[in-house]
């Protein structure tokens, strides 16, 4: 396991500064005028990064202020027996709910939990892979919904967070399983 | 679907708020307008000429705790200052102090951007009340009695904590999506670059032609050799290696593929769902830099269960996106190319 895992550490490692240098290479190559491609591409960044603020607006304001209301401290004494019943320590609730969320808040939240309960702890642990294995969903729909401008987003936010919700369960129970 | 979300987590936050207000309300939990008793002490005498004089504030824990009615144990000294105007004596605790709930609150919401927390001083009476100090256990309280007064601090009213908080996170956040969205603009900007070379040297028809047989059936929509392929697997591949940098602006630039075949610009297709499901549970080959950032060597033992986690949860997103494009409520509704509409918005 720790082979594979340097292994991927090295691809990683390389990944970045191969595509980098081998893409204008291989253009070079291809007899591709690379400085006037590359330029050309480069323009929509900052149109592509314009045109995703409204949407990332929407979004992070409504998620600031139901953080900041304190309805997530609400919800999870609600669900707290309902998950418990399933063996999900209710330690991990606050994480569970704000993932999808915000990236930031649940960094905050796996720190907290690391001064708290050590890093060897089970309950660090499951945070720590419910962080590693989802995204933050609905700021990935804001950025890439926002980029080409797609209002609608039709199933995607019920797609995403079912993805969500089952790796956040998984978590608990593969820690559990591998650490417990 | 997104707007009942929205809407919900807006009207949500503003029912919350109203009700923890109401609830801070009926019980005070700041008691407000209350006086506060507590001891000062100074390495110079109490002198009314001085407008400024440093000095240490004690208080009795137990009183705290009865007083606000709270479980949460204060430090029984804290430094401070005291300033003497005519409008009699504040007390300024030390700017960043630690301070329990309720008082941290109270510092929030009357002085949040010098953040020291400020009340009313008024003098009860001289040098006697050190000796009631527990801390003071030198037997030299007689001595120090000029050094020494205690009295009451009264802080500004507090009300609608809650209400406050929202209106800020709303503005804050606001700017929050700014920075970030601006944020993107160098590496958005350099990827896109890139991969404008790649397309010109035809590098990404070559990602296409190899992967497109694993691919397709995934993205039955997208035709035959059409470079959106190409620029979802390297999308997924950055991910699976945790460059989080690199990956969105692929999966921006996969987006924006996909867009050129969609017959109704506003409305997401199929295809964009799939691929924004796979990459909110992408398999995690490398985890990303801030948990290792945040876990250091503890990670490696982690990396294993993440990458049984997100194999499971690629395979339930990629079933959940296909079943639920089935579903009638989420069908497209019937704009081919050249309907109105699509013209209009063209």
């Amino acid at each position: 396991m720790e082979t594979t895992r340097t292994i991927f550490e090295i691809v990683s490692a390389f990944v970045l500064p191969a595509l980098i240098v081998g893409f204008p290479l291989y253009g070079l190559f291809k007899k591709v005028a690379v400085y006037e491609e590359f330029v050309v591409g480069a323009k929509d960044g900052f149109k592509v990064a314009v045109t995703i603020i409204p949407y990332l607006v929407a979004i992070l304001f409504a998620i600031g202020m139901f953080r900041a209301s304190g309805a997530m401290d609400f919800m999870v004494d609600g669900i707290r027996p309902l998950f418990s019943l399933i063996g999900i320590p209710p330690e991990v609730l606050p994480m569970m709910i704000i993932r999808p969320l915000t990236g930031s808040g649940s960094a905050a939240i796996v720190m907290d939990m690391i001064q708290q309960y050590g890093e060897d702890s089970i309950l660090v642990k499951m945070a720590a892979t419910m962080f590693g294995s989802t995204e933050t969903t609905f700021y990935v729909i804001a950025v890439y919904f926002g980029a080409v401008n797609v209002r609608k987003t039709r199933h995607a936010v019920p797609a995403g967070l079912i993805a969500d919700g089952v790796a956040l369960i998984l978590s608990v129970f593969v820690v559990r399983w591998l650490f417990g | 679907m997104l707007n009942y979300v929205w809407a919900g987590l807006i009207i949500l936050s503003f029912v919350f708020g109203l009700a923890y207000d109401a609830r801070d309300l009926s019980r005070d939990t700041y008691r407000n307008g209350l006086a506060f008793e507590v001891e000062l002490t100074s390495d110079l005498e109490f002198d009314a000429s001085l407008r400024r004089q440093n000095v240490t504030v004690h208080i009795d824990p137990a009183f705290y705790k009865a007083h606000y009615n709270t479980e949460s144990t204060p430090d029984s000294t804290f430094s401070g200052v005291i300033i003497r105007s005519t409008d009699g004596i504040q007390l300024r605790f030390a700017e960043g102090a630690t301070l329990p709930d309720p008082w941290s609150t109270i510092r929030l919401e009357t002085s949040s951007r010098d953040n020291d927390m400020r009340g009313t001083f008024l003098v009860t009476s001289t040098g006697l009340a050190a000796q009631s100090v527990p801390t003071d256990s030198t037997g030299l309280a007689a001595s120090a009695a000029p050094n020494s007064v205690a009295g009451t601090v009264t802080f500004r009213s507090v009300r609608f904590v809650k209400m406050h908080a929202i209106a800020a996170a709303a503005i804050s956040m606001a700017e929050t999506a700014v920075t970030l969205a601006l944020g993107l603009v160098g590496v958005i900007a350099l990827w896109m670059g890139l991969l404008k070379i790649a397309e010109a040297a035809g590098l990404i028809n070559t990602v296409v032609r190899f992967t497109q047989p694993i691919l397709r059936p995934l993205f039955p929509e997208i035709p035959k050799d059409h470079p959106a392929l190409g620029l979802i697997v390297l999308n997924l591949s950055a991910n699976m290696l945790g460059l989080g940098n690199a990956a969105t602006p692929l999966g921006i630039k996969a987006m924006e593929e996909l867009q050129t075949l969609n017959p109704d610009p506003d409305t997401a297709t199929n295809s964009m769902v799939m691929l924004l499901a796979m990459n909110t549970a992408s398999v995690q080959l490398v985890p990303p830099v801030l948990l290792v950032a945040l876990m250091g060597l503890q990670i490696n033992e982690l990396i294993f269960a993440i990458t049984i986690v997100t194999s499971i949860s690629l395979i339930v997103a990629v079933l959940s996106a296909r079943l639920l494009s089935k579903m009638k409520r989420f069908q497209t509704k019937p704009a081919g190319p050249n309907t109105p509409q699509s013209l209009q918005t063209n």
